[in-house]
């Protein structure tokens, strides 16, 4: 950044037609300055290493000018320029590169030193070359089962033994000291002999020379006090970008030592949202033409690092645009601000109908009464919004609905645990609902529990995941939102988690112990007491290393004094300044009432999925502790936001937003809503085995209550491990349930006394007032005139016909995209 | 893609359709429909569809397809072998009428795996893919897509018909994993051998005819009045929904399939030659489902765990039902054409153990068992693979469960070295390093 800048007079049309920046509807082409980066290249002679040339414009964007610029200056017998943005160090000395463009110019100076004389090392020097050509790839040699003899750690997590492998596996064949260049190793991956990868490192590249100079020195697994890596940097760690434009990315490696080397040609590259940028296998990024933001990732040997993108709107509106969109908390502050930006105008506001509706079936899962949506509709209270948030968050229902969606995390499968500790579990859950239970208490009794598992609900829970592997997969991902899983076997591929992240988090719940009646499937009938005992170790699977208790990203656990290490990770997790924990429910919530997480999968948080609305989500995270994790409280407030009470239609401008909330995503109700919404509808209730007569789907304790509709509208299978994944597609079993299951018709056609339909066609109601009626009932609203005409148009004076005719409406409704959506 | 295969006569018979019907409005729709269709994979002539019947617990090799009658006593059992229609090779008693048919089908006498439980054994068989953790006997487990769900995910819904079927209920392991909800097996329970049985969801509703579906269809084209976004960038779910809709309307107004899924319209005849119970019933059901283009059909039968007295169960009605079902079955489908276009597979977890117990019957025992395939072009009259002369273990031309489920993929025009990638985003392979079972592609 360092390199000096010039200012520029006139635009360049070089640039211009390069950088594609010609075309129509840019706001401005002109580069002011060029810039360099790094600084200054340091290298060692033989060794290469990339730079950018980046020209700044005149309205504060930047773009890649690497390939616009004429280079000069170098001294070839010290560098050479090889490539687009690469240098190749010849000899020791130094030298000044120029990158000149149309009077524009920078300086990037350029360090050699003598080439190394250590020999190269396995970990530090070989094993990138293997990641980067593939070999050590999950679908190569890295499979379970290695591939043709040879096998090698995925992401290279047990480096010890691939070297191994390499050295001493097939007999020491794979390797030939005397004549390096004849060893399997390297006539396999050049393609020199038969190989099913086919050529995955070129005779004489730097891999080959490597990886010859490795074996020919001896071998060495790694040098005596070897720097280790400690961290990745990408340039440009953030830019904004026009649609289209282009920007190779450069990675330096930090040692402990406090050396850099340019890894850019043997790093990995991602990017989170593909439909903004892509990611060259050589780091070079496309922006498409879609505004937004995303971050392509760098990983290198374990670590990871991030570019941020930006692509801003090319339609930029006016600000009266957004004068009177109402405030209503800082939700709708932070939301417009980033519509602003991004150039979104949100959808229209609900009507009252919608939003009664939305909020019963979002709050407590069911649909509001007809009384409750004519009241509603006649209310003139202009805070009758407000009013109604209340009515639902203090509605005997809540307890079950929310009970229900985070079963879906904790639900055991009964043929594995037994029926009585799952319905102990679910009961428990129930009550905490009820109670309003905060969610800092709710987590501290699901972390601490010891006890028996037909006494005490949570402890159920360790009787389902019962290694603390289990339980560190299961609780990461539920109260910190963070998928260690991966890392249980090898390094996370896109993350910075490590086994020894896991196995740390895992020793805290080493010291569990388990008495009683184990498991037995199907039946497990019996009861377990779990109790924490002092000093157990737990060790690492690969190195066979103790583990000392530590939370990912967290510090060494304080264990003075505790004889539960589970205590220091809750206090630990409690904090609050803990990085993950009040965003995680944070982020829980909001996805129940948006339909996607700020950060989606909501338990996915890392550097490669950011959340869609950084600010927003710290926001939502500093609401939950300021309200002492009261998760009723944060309802509140995204409810009472104006953003959540948006319409489902889009607008021009925000059609294609699917993660900035500009309109309200558009849903299909799940499976246990859809089924009380049936039966609710049609005042004729379903028999759940299971359940006490009148009993609901929302009450069901187990995915195993026998239910077609359940079924067809996507609950979690209780055979999956876990079964926690709700399918929320549309599918052919839901159309063909809703038009034709028998157990719908019979509710259409009960002639039992409390059933809607006999209600309406027994009395003496007209076709409009009955047709009113079903419109309340099913979309909490009247209908119009022309739906009105429509619907009435098959009624007669003959009883049969009118009792027909009433139960193909409620079908008709039933069936149609304003019943089945929440929208 | 596949719109010129589906040639002949076909598409123009949809576009007509599709003219009609942009004529009230409905086009769009039509036009994903048809897509959808095309994008159907089919293999040369008509795609092979497939009944799987499982025996749930595990049936013994011994009394059935691998008798061992120089074997001693407490190993051989008491029944007799009884000769096939191929010179030399012979079953036990149990299974005659099948051996009248061996010319229809292949035995493979050698495949075997180490998993003795039957939630694991299950899981093998059914997905190709054993447990990555040892699960409990009793345990309904699946960690990956089984056969049916990944025909289903294949294929994708044609003519509005679900494509993976279960009846009564849902095999162990036979959901779909990480390929989504949408790929669970339609399940048809109840009993086809009763009266009143019906199909629900894919037929009208009891006492619904088809002039009022009419109406009742009418009436929602005037009602549904949600205004849809066709633009795919708006991702609006309610225009998937309705491809859904105009599909389960197709199926429901096509008389060949509502004909299809009406067990009581098959001639008394075949009904009774499948025999008149509800699993015989259920095989018959399940051709018809197959003619009606089903790509899958799991009929899922417990009851195959004889930890004692497995002479006395095998003697009575539970194998004439089978061996009676499923001879009929095959012959059936090959009389009416259709078994080069059906692979039949009867199967359970694993084999019996070779000692019969104290208590007079056989344990778990996965180091030797015999899978039944017929159709689809699988040599009539052979015998592939041995097991030892006691029937311990699987000795010749041994094969596992990867290299079944490869086969069994390969038959359904489905690709088993193909790459999977779970809900977390891990690459996973559909069948880990499956050979062919050669024996079936002669």
């Amino acid at each position: 950044m360092d390199g000096r800048m010039r200012l520029l007079s006139r635009p360049i049309s070089l640039l211009t037609a390069v950088l594609g920046l010609g075309c129509g509807g840019v706001v401005s082409a002109e580069v002011a300055s060029l810039a360099a980066e790094p600084a200054v290249i340091r290298l060692e002679a033989g060794a290469q290493a990339s730079f950018l040339i980046t020209g700044r414009h005149a309205d504060g964007s930047e773009s890649d000018a690497t390939a616009a610029v004429q280079l000069t200056g170098a001294d070839p017998a010290i560098a050479v320029i090889e490539g687009e943005g690469v240098v190749r160090a010849k000899a020791p000395g130094r030298t000044v590169l120029v990158a000149e463009s149309a009077g524009q110019r920078v300086e990037l100076p350029i360090e050699v030193a003598a080439a190394p004389q250590q020999p190269p090392s396995f970990v530090r020097d070989v094993l990138p070359h293997l990641g980067k050509a593939g070999c050590s790839a999950a679908a190569c040699h890295a499979r379970a089962e290695g591939q043709n003899g040879f096998k090698l750690s995925v992401f290279s997590f047990d480096p010890k033994s691939d070297h191994h492998q390499i050295v001493h596996g097939a007999r020491g064949r794979r390797v030939f000291p005397s004549d390096p260049g004849e060893s399997l190793l390297l006539l396999k991956a050049a393609g020199m002999v038969p190989h099913e990868g086919g050529e995955r490192i070129a005779r004489d590249s730097d891999a080959w020379r490597l990886l010859t100079r490795w074996i020919a020195s001896g071998m060495e697994y790694a040098a005596k006090d070897e720097p280790v890596l400690d961290r990745l940097a990408v340039l440009p760690s953030e830019r904004r970008y026009r649609k289209g434009a282009s920007q190779r990315l450069v990675v330096h490696a930090h040692y402990s030592d406090g050396s850099v080397r340019d890894v850019t040609s043997l790093a990995g590259f991602y990017s989170s949202e593909k439909q903004i940028a892509t990611v060259s296998d050589n780091g070079r990024i496309s922006i498409d033409q879609v505004s937004g933001q995303a971050v392509v990732v760098a990983r290198y040997m374990g670590k990871v690092s991030g570019s941020q993108v930006v692509v801003p709107s090319d339609r930029v509106l006016p600000p009266e645009a957004y004068a009177g969109l109402p405030v209503r908390n800082f939700i709708d502050e932070l939301a417009y601000a980033r519509f602003r930006q991004i150039g979104l105008l949100p959808s229209a506001p609900c009507s009252d109908a919608e939003f009664l509706r939305r909020a019963s079936l979002d709050a407590i899962g069911i649909l509001p009464t007809a009384d409750e949506a004519k009241q509603f509709l006649a209310d003139v209270d202009p805070e009758k919004r407000r009013k109604a948030v209340e009515r639902l968050l203090a509605h005997p229902r809540y307890a079950d609905h929310w009970a229900a969606k985070f079963a879906d995390l904790f639900r055991p499968n009964p043929d594995r645990v037994g029926v009585k500790s799952v319905y102990l579990l679910d009961q428990w859950l129930r009550e905490s609902f009820r109670q309003n239970k905060p969610w800092d208490q709710l987590t501290r009794e699901i972390l601490l529990t010891q006890g028996n598992t037909h006494r005490h609900g949570p402890a159920v829970v360790y009787r389902d995941r019962r290694e603390p592997a289990e339980l560190t997969t299961m609780f990461s991902q539920l109260f910190l939102g963070v998928r260690l899983d991966c890392a249980k076997c090898h390094h996370h591929p896109n993350e910075k988690w490590s086994q020894e992240d896991f196995y740390r988090m895992a020793a805290f719940f080493a010291p569990l112990r388990q008495k009683g009646g184990g498991i037995s499937a199907p039946i497990s009938g019996g009861n377990e007491t779990f109790f924490v005992v002092a000093e157990a170790k737990l060790n690492h699977p690969v190195t066979g290393e103790v583990m000392l208790p530590q939370p990912p990203d967290g510090p060494r656990a304080e264990l003075e004094g505790r004889r539960d290490p589970r205590e220091a990770l809750v206090a630990w997790i409690l904090r609050e300044d803990n990085p993950f924990f009040a965003k995680a429910i944070a982020n829980r919530i909001w996805s129940h009432f948006f339909a996607r997480g700020i950060v989606d999968p909501v338990d996915d948080f890392r550097l490669s999925n950011p959340p869609s609305h950084p600010l927003l989500l710290d926001a939502l995270a500093a609401e939950v502790v300021r309200s002492k994790y009261d998760l009723k409280a944060l309802m509140r407030t995204i409810m009472n936001s104006h953003l959540y009470q948006l319409g489902s239609e889009p607008n021009e401008t925000n059609m294609g937003d699917s993660r900035n909330f500009s309109r309200y995503y558009r849903r299909r109700m799940g499976a246990e809503m859809m089924a009380d919404a049936v039966a609710d509808v049609t005042g004729v209730p379903t028999d759940y085995p299971g359940l006490p007569p009148g009993g609901r789907a929302a009450q069901a304790w187990t995915y195993k209550i026998e239910s077609r509709t359940m079924d067809a509208f996507g609950r979690p299978n209780s055979s999956s491990d876990c079964p926690c994944e709700r399918n929320m597609k549309p599918a052919i079993s839901q159309a063909l349930h809703l038009m034709n299951a028998d157990s719908l018709q019979a509710k259409l056609s009960s002639t039992a006394e409390q059933a809607t339909l006999q209600r309406l066609a027994s009395g003496s109601q007209t076709p409009a007032e009955v047709v009113t009626e079903l419109y309340f009932l099913c979309y909490g609203r009247p209908p119009a005139a022309e739906e009105l005409a429509a619907a009435t148009g098959g009624f007669g004076s003959d009883p049969a016909q009118r009792r027909q005719a009433i139960e193909d409406v409620c079908w008709a409704l039933i069936n149609s995209a304003e019943f089945v959506f929440n929208h | 893609m596949g719109i010129h295969r589906n040639c002949d006569g076909r598409l123009r018979r949809d576009f007509l359709q599709l003219g009609l019907r942009g004529a009230l409005g409905l086009g769009m729709c039509d036009l994903l429909r048809l897509q959808a269709t095309a994008a159907a994979p089919q293999a040369a002539g008509r795609p092979v569809n497939c009944i799987m019947i499982w025996l749930d617990g595990g049936p013994s090799h011994f009394e059935t397809f691998d008798p061992k009658p120089e074997a001693p006593e407490d190993i051989r059992g008491v029944f007799k072998t009884v000769p096939t229609t191929v010179p030399g090779v012979h079953f036990s008693e149990p299974v005659t009428k099948l051996a009248g048919v061996f010319d229809k089908f292949t035995v493979v006498r050698s495949i075997c795996h180490k998993d003795p439980n039957h939630g694991g054994g299950n899981h093998y068989m059914m997905t190709g893919a054993p447990t990555p953790v040892p699960v409990g006997c009793g345990a309904f487990v699946t960690f990956h897509p089984s056969m049916g769900s990944m025909v289903s995910h294949t294929r994708g819904v044609q003519q509005g018909i679900p494509p993976y079927m279960a009846t009564p209920s849902n095999t162990r392991s036979g959901g779909p994993n990480f390929l989504g909800g949408e790929h669970a097996p339609f399940v048809i329970p109840g009993y086809p051998n009763s009266d009143g049985f019906r199909v629900s969801d894919v037929v009208l509703p009891q006492g619904i005819a088809e002039g009022r579906m009419k109406t009742r269809r009418e009436l929602r084209l005037a009602l549904d009045r949600m205004k849809r976004t066709a633009d795919r960038l708006a991702e609006d779910p309610a225009v998937e929904f309705d491809r859904f809709y105009e599909q389960g309307f197709d199926l429901v107004s096509s008389s060949a399939a509502q004909a299809a899924f009406d067990i009581h319209r098959e001639d008394a005849k075949v009904r009774e030659k499948y025999g008149r119970t509800d699993m015989g019933q259920r095989f018959l059901l399940a051709r018809r489902l197959v003619e009606a283009g089903v790509s899958w059909v799991t009929v899922n039968w417990g009851g195959w765990d004889h930890h004692g007295s497995l002479a006395d169960a095998y003697k009575g009605e539970q194998l004439k039902t089978l061996d009676q079902g499923v001879s009929a079955l095959i012959t059936d489908l090959s009389e009416r054409g259709l078994l080069d276009s059906t692979l039949v597979l009867l199967l359970g977890e694993f084999g019996r153990t070779p000692k019969i117990n104290p208590g007079g019957g056989r344990d778990h025992w996965p180091h030797a068992m015999s899978v039944l395939m017929a159709g689809a072009g699988i040599p009539g009259g052979q015998i592939v693979g041995a097991t030892d002369a006691r029937g311990y273990y699987a000795s010749e031309n041994v094969y596992r469960p990867e290299d079944f489920a490869a086969s069994v993929y390969t038959k359904m025009g489905i690709d088993p070295h193909q790459k999977l990638e779970t809900s977390a985003g891990r690459p996973v392979s559909l069948v880990n390093d499956g050979r062919l079972i050669r024996e079936l592609f002669v």
